[in-house]
């Protein structure tokens, strides 16, 4: 079994048989998440450091986890802090990174070491991936389902896509629990929020987000981040692949990709994620100049239901855009 | 009386009654006790015992339309009363105060700073402060504390301000503790609290137009930041008669 802090070429590890557990995911739906960020802060992480980065350490502690893939380049430098406090504990580090001068060369120079320690060559990865891109068209298929039917609502459109970084550990269950998902929505009526929103930033740590969200008559229709862990983009290979994926990428890359799907999916506004503590949280200068739309940024610490001070940000931000709406 | 407005603050909880568009009378709350002595719970909604605090019940007896806001419009559900966003009432509140429907608004209250800008009677955008009272009117209350001053005072100095970084209410105040004991006067202290409330509001004004800026919250009482204010945004700065009850202003406004 192998942990991973981010997305990684998922395909690698499978070709050579591994399972694999996202790490966020591991921590952020487990019974009691404050606990494993309560585990990091007793072994000494700072409280004004990442919830993420701490749930990660404490769900790998807590699972006994010995082997990690970490993303060293193109996810943040806190990340390397934590690598290097697990490798002194004993656990087994794979570096990974997604080169910041987003060229083929640097990243197939990545993916072949990457390939290299798990020993595995390019047609058993193509083989991998094959597998892996059937799965994913049906996820596309959600999302789909999601905006231009309106029958999928935004926590399932969220749950499938970001399970997508490590098909859930098992890729044949987690297959058929799309294809039992796929057949129930297809029945359904179409949902009828008045206010179609777009998720950008990292996956929230809220558990709450999108019912409070559509009580309030409001459906996230887009989630950039997780959508992109389904690698919405038919490539041929792996290389190719990454090369597209937008999320370690930086802002401006990112954008192209945000800017393109706010306007095929009828975006009445922008709730920009950002998690306390976390170089994200600059990018919102430049991400709101970039887009037209309005935005509300949403900051998020601990894995706790939305406070009262988050709650009242949205409904102000929703009302803003209803009254907006009914003057144009 | 035609209407009744109620603003729940994280502070002072403030009550306002209209007679048609005129002020009818103000009442003003420590938000604590008051919870503690007339409110309860009654089928899941929050109930006022209004005649024990002192309040004319007529709107009561005669069904007069009562319009609340507060701490999350979804965590106050007010028994017979239409409650509506915070944002929305102070942006009522000072268009109705000031007859002005283009304008920035900056409201400081005890815990919540809000910026919101308003073009044509329509909100376009507004940003609240972080999860941290130090850009807050809390942030001024210990300072005077720890000065042994009154608000009144402290309200008074912007000259010659001390600096203080400290990004957070806590230990700001050790940070003040020690520029008292470097023998700073105490009127550079307090322009010293002062300045740094308004380098905490100044980077939240930043993206909004500055033609007109509307200051409400009880910080709008403190003259020295108004000064501060205007000397560092160049904006036609209005503070409406009544800062600390625009947001019960822009309720009772709302009744209908």
């Amino acid at each position: 079994m192998v942990g991973i802090t981010t997305t990684i070429p998922l395909e690698i590890p499978l070709a050579a048989g591994e399972s694999i557990l996202d790490l966020n995911n591991l921590f952020v739906n487990h019974e009691t998440p404050q606990e494993l960020i309560d585990k990091a802060e007793m072994a000494g992480f700072p409280r004004n450091t990442c919830g993420w980065i701490k749930g990660i350490y404490g769900a790998i502690q807590n699972f006994d986890i010995r082997k990690v893939i970490s993303v060293t380049e193109g996810d943040c430098s806190n990340t390397r802090a934590l690598m290097e406090v697990l490798s002194s504990q004993g656990i087994k580090i794979i570096p990974f990174a997604y080169p910041f001068e987003h060229s083929e060369k640097a990243l197939a120079g990545q993916i072949h070491s990457l390939a290299e320690q798990f020993q595995v060559d390019t047609a058993q990865i193509g083989q991998a991936k094959k597998h892996l891109d059937l799965i994913r068209e049906k996820i596309h298929e959600i999302d789909r389902m999601t905006w231009q039917e309106d029958r999928v609502t935004g926590r399932e459109n969220h749950y499938f896509q970001v399970c997508s970084s490590d098909m859930n550990g098992d890729l044949d269950r987690f297959s058929l629990e799309i294809d039992s998902f796929l057949a129930e929505a297809g029945q359904r009526q179409p949902l009828k929020e008045d206010l179609r929103l777009a998720y950008v930033g990292v996956p929230p740590i809220f558990p709450d987000l999108y019912p409070a969200l559509e009580k309030l008559g409001a459906r996230v229709v887009f989630n950039e981040t997780q959508r992109q862990f389904t690698m919405p983009f038919p490539t041929a290979d792996i290389v190719d692949q990454y090369l597209h994926y937008t999320y370690p990428y930086g802002i401006f890359f990112r954008l192209e990709d945000i800017k393109k799907e706010l306007e095929k999916r009828r975006i009445d506004g922008v709730i920009h994620y950002v998690q306390s503590f976390c170089f994200r949280q600059i990018e919102d200068i430049v991400l709101r100049k970039n887009l037209s739309l309005p935005v509300l940024t949403l900051e998020g610490d601990q894995p706790a239901p939305l406070d009262a001070r988050s709650l009242i940000r949205i409904e102000c931000f929703l009302e803003m855009l209803r009254a907006a709406k009914g003057a144009s | 009386m035609t209407a009744l407005g109620i603003d729940l603050g994280s502070r002072r909880i403030k009550m306002i009654a209209f007679q048609d568009k005129n002020i009818l009378w103000f009442k003003s709350f420590d938000t604590i006790p008051f919870y503690k002595q007339y409110s309860g719970i009654h089928e899941g909604k929050l109930t006022i015992d209004f005649s024990a605090a002192g309040v004319d019940i007529e709107f009561q007896e005669k069904a007069i339309p009562v319009v609340a806001t507060g701490y999350g419009r979804n965590n106050i559900d007010l028994e017979n009363a239409r409650v509506i966003p915070e944002i929305q009432a102070h942006c009522k509140g000072a268009e109705f105060q000031t007859g002005l429907t283009t304008f920035t608004l900056l409201d400081m209250g005890g815990q919540d700073t809000k910026v919101a800008r308003v073009e044509n009677g329509l909100l376009v955008d507004f940003i609240m402060n972080d999860k941290c009272a130090a850009s807050s009117g809390r942030y001024l209350e210990s300072m005077a504390a720890v000065l042994d001053v009154s608000l009144e005072e402290l309200s008074r100095h912007a000259s010659n301000p001390i600096p203080l970084n400290a990004t957070c209410g806590i230990f700001g105040e050790s940070e003040l503790i020690g520029k008292i004991i470097e023998g700073h006067p105490l009127e550079h202290l307090c322009a010293g609290v002062n300045n740094a409330l308004l380098k905490r509001v100044l980077p939240m004004l930043r993206p909004f137009d500055k033609d007109t800026l509307i200051v409400t919250g009880g910080v709008a009482k403190n003259g020295a930041l108004i000064c501060l204010l205007e000397t560092s945004t160049q904006a036609r700065i209005v503070v409406p008669p009544h800062p600390q009850f625009n947001g019960a202003i822009g309720c009772a406004a709302q009744a209908r």
